[in-house]
C-alpha cells in the first residue's frame, strides 16, 4: 500500500530510460558535428551545452564539464561575440560554477541587449547557487511558477524552498510539477523524483530514509543511468546494512568517471571486509577529484572536501577544499559543511571563527535559526 | 525547419517531433502510394524510437467546396488511420539491440517491424509494406533571416527517423470514391489517465510543411507575441477549435503579410491574403490519388483552387520536393518568379526503390592538434604557410600543379603512400589556409585548416580536419590524419622551440 507520503506517479509515461539515455548520447554527438560545421551559429552551441548539460546531470559522465569549458574557449577563439555567446559562457561557468565570472559575462550580455528574460533566468540560477538574496529571490521564483506552471519553473523553486527549510512547501511543489508535467521526456521526471528524495533524505533535520528510498529508486525507474540518484541511494542502503544491494547500484554506473561511485564502492567494499579492493576504490576516487580539481576547482570542491572528511581521510585537505568553495558561493550549507569539516579536523579556532562569520552572514535569516550551525553557536554560546 | 523543433515542448523529447510529412507514387509502381513522416530533428546514427508515443497518419477523404478567394478543402470522416508504436529495447549483452514495433493499419490488422530493416517488413497479401528507422533528412532549408537572402542548407548532413508505409492505391485508397485526400501525422502519447483528471496531450502535428515554424512562429514577430506553436501542436487536426481559430488565423495573416513584402513588392490584395490565410489554417497535406504527383506539383491543388482554377496535379510531397521555395515563392510572389534558395537539393536526394528516403549520413568527424612554439606567427607561417611547403618530416616528395586556389600538390609519404589536396582558400593575414583532400585519406568530405596564430611572445600552429569516415572505420581514419598531423607539429617543436 502506498505510504501517506508518497505520491502515485504511474500516470506519468515517460519514454524508456535506456531508449532516453541512447537517444541524449545521439543528439549529443550530432549536435557537436553541426556545431563545428558553422561555429558562428550560436543556436548550434546552444544545442551542444544543452545535450551537455543534460549529459552531466542525468549521466554522470563528467568528461561533459570538460566538454562545455572546450565550448566556450572555443566560441572565445572563433570570435563569437553576439550576446547569445555571451550568455552561453555565462551559462557554462555557472555549469563549472566560476560564479564570478558568469556573473561578468551576464553584465555584459545585458548591456549588449540580451533578452531579458533569459538574462534574469540566469541571474536567479546564479544568486541561488551563490546563496544571495534569498528572500527576493524567493518572491521572484514564486512569481515565475505561478505564471508559468511549468515544471522547469517549479523544480528550482522546491529547491529553494527546501534551502531556506520550508520543507512541506517544497514538497507540495514538486507534486505540483508531477501534475504539471505534460511531455514525455523521462529526464524531467526523473529530476523531481530526485529532488524529493534529497528533500526528505538530506535536508530536513531528522531525515526519513525510506521516504528518500521511495523517491531515489523512482528516479532510476525512469531513468537507469541516473548516477547521482544511484549514488545517493546507495548511501541510504550501506547505512542501512545492505551492502550488497549498494554495490549492485553502483557497479553499472562506475564509468561515468563520477569519483563518488568509487567513494561509495569504497565503503562497500571495507564495510564488507574486502580491504584490498575498497582500497582501490579510494584510490581511484581520489585520483579522479584530484584530477577533476586541477581542470574544474570550483566545481569540485564541496564533493571532494566531503570525500577528504570522510573516506579520504584527510581533514586538513578537506578544510583548504570546503574554505574555497565557501569563498565561491558562502551558502549555508557551505558554511555548514566548512564548520563541520574545521570541527573534524580538531581546528576549534577555525570552526569558531566560521560560526561567527555564519552568524555575521546568515544570522538575520530565518532558515539560519534552524541550521545547525544555530546549534553550534548556542553551544559554544554554552561552553563560553 | 520544416517542422523541426517547433515548440519548446517538442524540444523536451526530440524523438517525438515530427519533421515532415511526405506523400507520393511509389517511383517503383505507379499503382502504389507512399505515405513517410520523419521524426527526431538532427538526430545522430545511434537514434531510436520513443516507446510512450504512437506515431501515426491519418488519411481523410476530400473535396473542393470553394474556389477563388471562397477557397475550402472539406474533409470527411471514416478516417484512415495508419499507427506505429515501438517497444522498449529488449535486455541483451549487446550495446545496441535491434528495436521493434508494432504497425497498426486501418482494419485493425497489426504487424511487426525491425528498426533499421531497409527490406521493411510487409502483410502476407502484400498490400502493405513499412519500415522503420534512420535516414539521411531530405528537408532542407537555404534562406537566411528576413529579408530573403540566399543561405547554406541548414541541415546539411542531418538524419532523422523515418516511418514509410506504402500500400496498394485502389485496394486501401479506393479512388472511384474520390481520390483527393487530406493526410496529416500526429505523435500522441500513449493512453494513461492521470490522477488529476488531465488527459495527456498530443505532442506533435503536422500537415503541410513549416506550417508552425514559418508561418506561426515566423522570424519578424512583433517584440512580445505569444508563441502560438505549443499551443497549435495541441489542436485536433481535421478540428482546430472554433475559439481559437481566429488566433491562429489572425497570426498566419500577419505572417503572411509579412512574406508578401519581403522582395520589396505586394503581390497580395487583402481579401486575396486572407482567403490564403484561411486556406492554410485547414492544416493538412492535399493529393490526388489520380493526377501525377511530382517534385514541383507540391501545393499546386490549394494554388490553382485559389486562383479560381481546377487544379492539374497530384499536388502532395515526393522525397525531393523543393517545398520550401515552392512555399516561400508562393507567399512572397504569388509565383511571379520562382525564388530558388541557397541550396538546390538535399544532403543526399530520394531513392527510386523502397524505403526510398536515402541511408543515413554518417557523423562529420573532427581532428584537432595544436602545438606552442617560441618562435614568432610570422617565422612560423614563413616556414610552413605555402601550400606547397616541403617542411613536413614524413614527406618524401611534393608535386605541385597549377597555383593559386584550387593547386594541387601531390605528396609522396616516406611509405610510400600517395596524398592529394586542393588549395581552397589562403590568407596571408591571418595566416591560415584551407583545403581539400582528394584521394590517399580513406574519408570522405576531408577538409583540413591550418593556422598560426600569435601565442604571448611566441606563436600557436593549430592544424585541424573534418571529415565523413565512410568506408573505413572512423578510428583508423583518426589515427592516420593525427599521426599525420602530431608528426608535422613535433618537427615544428624541434626546429623552433616549444611554447611556454
Amino acid at each position: 500500500m502506498m505510504q501517506e507520503w508518497g505520491l502515485d506517479i504511474d500516470w506519468l509515461r515517460a519514454t524508456d530510460g535506456r531508449i532516453a539515455s541512447i537517444n541524449l548520447e545521439s543528439a549529443r554527438r550530432r549536435s557537436w558535428s553541426r556545431f563545428f560545421q558553422e561555429p558562428q551559429r550560436i543556436e548550434l552551441a546552444a544545442a551542444v551545452l544543452e545535450n551537455e548539460r543534460l549529459t552531466a546531470q542525468f549521466i554522470g559522465d563528467v568528461d561533459s564539464l570538460d566538454r562545455v569549458d572546450f565550448l566556450a574557449r572555443y566560441l572565445d577563439k572563433v570570435g563569437a561575440s553576439s550576446t547569445g555567446a555571451l550568455l552561453i559562457r555565462a551559462q557554462v561557468a555557472s555549469m563549472l560554477h566560476r560564479f564570478a565570472d558568469a556573473k561578468r559575462y551576464v553584465a555584459q550580455a545585458t548591456l549588449d541587449g540580451a533578452p531579458e528574460k533569459e538574462v534574469r533566468c540566469l541571474e536567479l540560477t546564479i544568486d541561488q547557487a551563490c546563496g544571495v538574496n534569498l528572500e527576493l529571490l524567493l518572491h521572484q521564483r514564486r512569481e515565475m511558477a505561478r505564471e508559468s506552471g511549468r515544471l522547469d519553473d517549479l523544480v528550482p523553486l522546491g529547491g529553494l524552498l527546501g534551502d531556506l527549510h520550508h520543507f512541506a512547501e517544497a514538497d507540495r511543489v514538486y507534486r505540483q510539477a508531477f501534475q504539471a508535467y505534460r511531455d514525455v521526456s523521462p529526464f524531467p521526471v526523473a529530476w523531481v523524483c530526485f529532488q524529493l528524495g534529497v528533500l526528505w533524505g538530506e535536508l530536513v533535520p531528522e531525515p526519513q530514509e525510506t521516504r528518500a528510498e521511495h523517491w531515489y529508486r523512482r528516479a532510476i525507474e525512469y531513468l537507469p543511468s541516473y548516477a547521482k540518484a544511484r549514488i545517493h541511494l546507495a548511501e541510504i542502503y550501506f547505512s542501512s546494512g545492505r551492502l550488497e544491494d549498494a554495490g549492485t547500484l553502483l557497479v553499472p554506473v562506475a564509468p561515468s568517471g563520477d569519483p563518488e561511485v568509487h567513494w561509495r564502492l569504497a565503503d562497500v567494499m571495507a564495510s564488507s571486509g574486502k580491504v584490498a579492493e575498497a582500497e582501490a576504490h579510494r584510490q581511484a576516487a581520489r585520483d579522479a577529484f584530484e584530477s577533476l580539481l586541477k581542470r574544474h576547482l570550483l566545481a569540485f570542491a564541496d564533493h571532494a572536501a566531503e570525500f577528504y572528511a570522510e573516506s579520504g581521510g584527510n581533514c586538513r585537505r578537506a578544510l583548504d577544499l570546503a574554505r574555497i568553495n565557501l569563498a565561491n558561493r558562502p551558502t549555508l550549507r557551505a558554511f555548514e559543511q566548512t564548520h563541520a569539516i574545521a570541527l573534524s579536523a580538531g581546528d576549534a579556532d577555525a570552526a569558531s571563527e566560521l560560526l561567527k562569520d555564519a552568524a555575521k552572514r546568515w544570522g538575520s535569516a530565518v532558515v539560519f535559526r534552524s541550521s545547525r550551525l544555530a546549534q553550534g553557536q548556542i553551544l559554544e554560546g554554552a561552553v563560553a | 525547419m520544416s517542422d523541426h523543433l517547433d515548440g519548446p515542448r517538442q524540444a523536451a523529447d526530440p524523438s517525438v517531433d515530427l519533421t515532415d510529412l511526405f506523400a507520393f507514387t511509389s517511383p517503383e509502381n505507379p499503382r502504389r502510394t507512399v505515405l513517410a513522416a520523419d521524426v527526431f530533428p538532427s538526430c545522430g546514427s545511434t537514434a531510436i524510437f520513443s516507446n510512450v508515443v504512437s506515431h501515426s497518419i491519418v488519411l481523410r477523404r476530400a473535396r473542393v467546396v470553394g474556389l477563388g478567394e471562397s477557397t475550402k478543402f472539406e474533409t470527411t470522416e471514416p478516417e484512415i488511420r495508419f499507427s506505429v508504436r515501438f517497444d522498449v529495447l529488449e535486455p541483451a549483452a549487446d550495446p545496441n539491440p535491434p528495436q521493434r514495433g508494432t504497425c497498426t493499419l486501418p482494419d485493425g490488422q497489426e504487424f511487426r517491424i525491425v528498426v533499421n530493416d531497409e527490406k521493411g517488413a510487409s502483410t502476407p497479401d502484400g498490400t502493405f509494406r513499412v519500415f522503420a528507422g534512420l535516414r539521411s533528412d531530405p528537408f532542407y532549408l537555404a534562406w537566411m533571416e528576413a529579408p530573403l537572402k540566399k543561405g547554406p542548407n541548414l541541415l546539411l548532413h542531418d538524419n532523422v527517423l523515418c516511418i514509410v508505409i506504402e500500400f496498394d492505391t485502389q485496394r486501401v485508397l479506393k479512388p472511384d470514391q474520390g481520390s483527393l485526400f487530406a493526410v496529416i501525422a500526429e505523435t500522441l502519447p500513449l493512453k494513461a489517465t492521470s490522477p488529476f483528471g488531465s488527459q495527456p496531450m498530443r505532442i506533435d502535428w503536422i500537415g503541410r510543411p513549416e506550417h508552425t515554424n514559418m508561418k506561426l512562429g515566423y522570424s519578424g514577430l512583433p517584440p512580445g507575441a505569444e508563441d502560438l506553436r505549443d499551443l497549435w501542436n495541441q489542436q485536433t487536426p481535421f478540428a482546430i477549435s472554433e475559439q481559437l481559430r481566429p488566433v491562429f488565423l489572425q497570426r498566419l495573416k500577419e505572417s503572411l503579410r509579412i512574406y508578401d513584402i519581403r522582395d520589396g513588392k505586394e503581390d497580395w490584395t487583402e481579401s486575396a491574403l486572407a482567403a490564403n490565410a484561411n486556406m492554410f489554417l485547414d492544416d493538412f497535406l492535399l493529393f490526388d490519388v489520380a493526377k501525377p504527383i511530382t517534385d514541383t506539383s507540391h501545393l499546386e491543388i490549394e494554388k490553382s483552387t485559389l486562383n479560381g482554377q481546377v487544379y492539374q496535379t497530384g499536388g502532395g510531397r515526393t522525397v525531393d520536393a523543393n517545398v520550401v521555395d515552392i512555399m516561400v515563392t508562393w507567399l512572397a510572389n504569388r509565383d511571379r518568379e520562382f525564388l530558388l534558395g541557397g541550396a538546390t537539393g538535399a544532403t543526399k536526394p530520394g531513392t527510386k526503390t523502397f524505403p526510398y528516403f536515402a541511408a543515413p549520413n554518417t557523423e562529420i568527424q573532427t581532428v584537432t592538434e595544436r602545438v606552442d612554439l617560441a618562435a614568432a606567427p610570422d617565422q612560423v607561417w614563413g616556414l610552413i604557410g605555402q601550400f606547397g611547403g616541403r617542411w613536413h618530416p614524413l614527406i618524401a616528395n611534393l608535386k605541385l600543379t597549377g597555383t593559386g586556389v584550387g593547386q594541387l600538390r601531390t605528396i609522396e609519404t616516406i611509405d610510400g603512400k600517395e596524398i592529394v589536396e586542393r588549395l581552397d582558400s589562403t590568407d596571408n593575414a591571418a595566416r591560415s589556409y584551407r583545403y581539400t583532400n582528394i584521394v590517399g585519406i580513406p574519408a570522405s568530405n576531408y577538409v583540413g585548416m591550418l593556422e598560426v596564430k600569435p601565442n604571448g611572445s611566441g606563436s600557436s600552429v593549430e592544424w585541424r580536419a573534418q571529415y565523413l569516415a565512410n568506408n573505413s572505420p572512423n578510428l583508423i581514419v583518426r589515427a592516420i590524419v593525427s599521426t599525420l598531423f602530431k608528426t608535422g607539429l613535433d618537427s615544428l617543436k624541434a626546429r623552433f622551440g616549444g611554447g611556454k
